[in-house]
């Protein structure tokens, strides 16, 4: 699975999502067999479900939040007929709930199984508008800038305050933000002048050139044909 | 045969009213090693950034017969290579590979020249089996090194260093000097440091306050006191020190 070509795992990933989003709310009985998809997905990449679960949990306080609060709005706004309300409403809260739990968990699978940069070739090979791409790929550099920063202003603020800070501590982390923000702002000034000294115009241009094998479109065929027919021959309820 | 820099009367400011080069007139000749000194401040990285054309003041930078303009842009950084200060500002790419290829794949080089360069860089600075590794696990000698392998790939006529003996070790400077003395490019080098000037440049030039104040051979200059001391750069306490040590 590592080495499927990354377009093959994007358009893969992409369909995964669009067949698990366009199912009709309150509709959980399909997600049985799309999370079994994924988790052989996982299994086979040998990725540790731990590494999964670490990463699914910094995101799902914004996930419960909209499997929370979108039932509720519907029943406030009166939009949505509901015969049984509350069975109705936790339908749709748990299919809500699944649709991002799994569509988060695919793409943790794609970005566990293919490094940043390789993405973003596949990418532009998909003919992603030049901007996006430029901006994804000069935010990803960037964000080591922002951690290398943090990392050394945090430091210089430890080696300087033995234990607990006795100071103010919002102003102190205020600070140190600003602090980070200005540097990074400087840093990554000086790394685009020396990308512009070695010909940078824009275009992020790869070594490697991508080549499409019979393997890759194989196996991506057949996992979103396994999507799509989840999507379609699984009936809501069924 | 055109001088490898021309630069005459180079000004330029950061914000106005405050000039960080002021009138400034130079002169480097095909294959010469220029060291470049000065206080703190005074405008030599400045000055570098100059020649790439990142920046562009009032006045004529020509590199060879190329005058530094909008225009030329594209010919201009084929032919000036900068190696900054810090390594890790330029070295941005997931591995060393692929830092060193950046250059030669945006001059538009095919995929086997690329490969080539890549190669011959990564040899010529001793980094042969580095190729996967990523940047910022190196120790600060060999990601120095790196970021000269990220110039020499594209094989520049003109190598301006910023600093570039700064935070090395006796023995690395040693491998360093060694690898700068080797290179057939024309370089202009700024750095702090006097003795590892003495031993690659054939001239110095002073910059202080915006302008070149002397230029000449690297060890009449660093030896004239009153000259240096005027300058801004008193080497009196090196000079001791020597004396004492040594």
């Amino acid at each position: 699975m590592h080495k499927l070509d990354p377009r093959v795992k994007l358009i893969m990933v992409f369909l995964g999502i669009v067949a698990m989003v366009s199912e009709t709310p309150g509709n959980i009985y399909p997600f049985v067999f799309y999370g079994a998809v994924i988790l052989t997905l996982i299994l086979l990449s040998r990725i540790p479900p731990g590494f999964v679960l670490k990463r699914l949990f910094f995101v799902s306080p914004f996930i419960i939040m909209a499997a929370l609060f979108y039932p509720a709005s519907l029943m406030l706004a009166g939009e949505y007929k509901f015969v049984n309300p509350q069975a109705e409403a936790i339908n749709i809260g748990l299919s809500i709930f699944l649709k991002a739990g799994m569509s988060i968990i695919l793409l943790i699978w794609l970005i566990s199984t293919e490094k940043f940069h390789a993405l973003l070739h596949g990418l532009r090979k998909l003919r992603m508008p030049r901007l996006i791409g430029i901006i994804s790929a000069l935010m990803y550099r960037y964000v080591f800038i922002l951690a290398d920063e943090s990392l050394k202003t945090t430091r210089a603020r430890d080696s300087r305050s033995p234990g607990k800070l006795k100071m103010n501590r919002i102003k102190v982390y205020s600070n140190q933000m600003a602090m980070i923000f200005l540097r990074s702002w400087e840093r990554s000034k000086t790394i685009y002048d020396s990308m512009l000294s070695r010909g940078f115009t824009g275009d992020f241009k790869d070594m490697k050139e991508l080549e499409l094998k019979r393997n890759d479109i194989l196996i991506s065929v057949l996992i979103v044909l396994v999507f799509l027919s989840i999507r379609v021959f699984i009936e809501p309820g069924a | 045969m055109p001088e490898a820099i021309q630069i005459k009367n180079l000004s330029f400011s950061y914000t106005p009213g405050k000039p960080v080069l002021n009138n400034l007139n130079l002169e480097v000749k095909p294959g010469e090693k220029l060291g470049l000194i000065g206080p703190m401040g005074t405008g030599k990285s400045t000055l570098l950034l100059h020649l790439n054309g990142i920046l562009a003041g009032s006045g004529m930078v020509k590199i060879g017969d190329t005058l530094v303009e909008n225009r030329s842009l594209a010919d201009i950084r084929r032919k000036v290579g900068l190696v900054f200060q810090n390594p890790d500002d330029q070295l941005f790419s997931p591995t060393v590979e692929d830092d060193v290829a950046f250059g030669p794949l945006n001059f538009g080089y095919s995929r086997e020249e690329v490969a080539k360069r890549v190669r011959n860089a990564l040899e010529a600075m001793s980094l042969t089996g580095f190729e996967k590794s990523v940047s910022h696990h190196l120790s600060m000698g060999e990601r120095k090194r790196v970021a000269l392998a990220t110039v020499i790939a594209t094989n520049p006529e003109v190598i301006a260093f910023d600093e570039p003996f700064s935070s090395l070790d006796p023995s690395m400077m040693a491998q360093l000097l060694k690898l700068i003395n080797g290179l057939q490019a024309t370089l202009v080098i700024v750095s702090q440091l006097f003795l590892p000037l003495l031993s690659c440049c054939d001239r110095v030039a002073i910059l202080n306050k915006g302008s070149i104040m002397a230029v000449g051979p690297a060890k009449d200059i660093i030896r004239d006191d009153e000259l240096m001391r005027s300058n801004g750069m008193d080497l009196g306490f090196y000079k001791k020190a020597c004396r004492a040590f040594f």
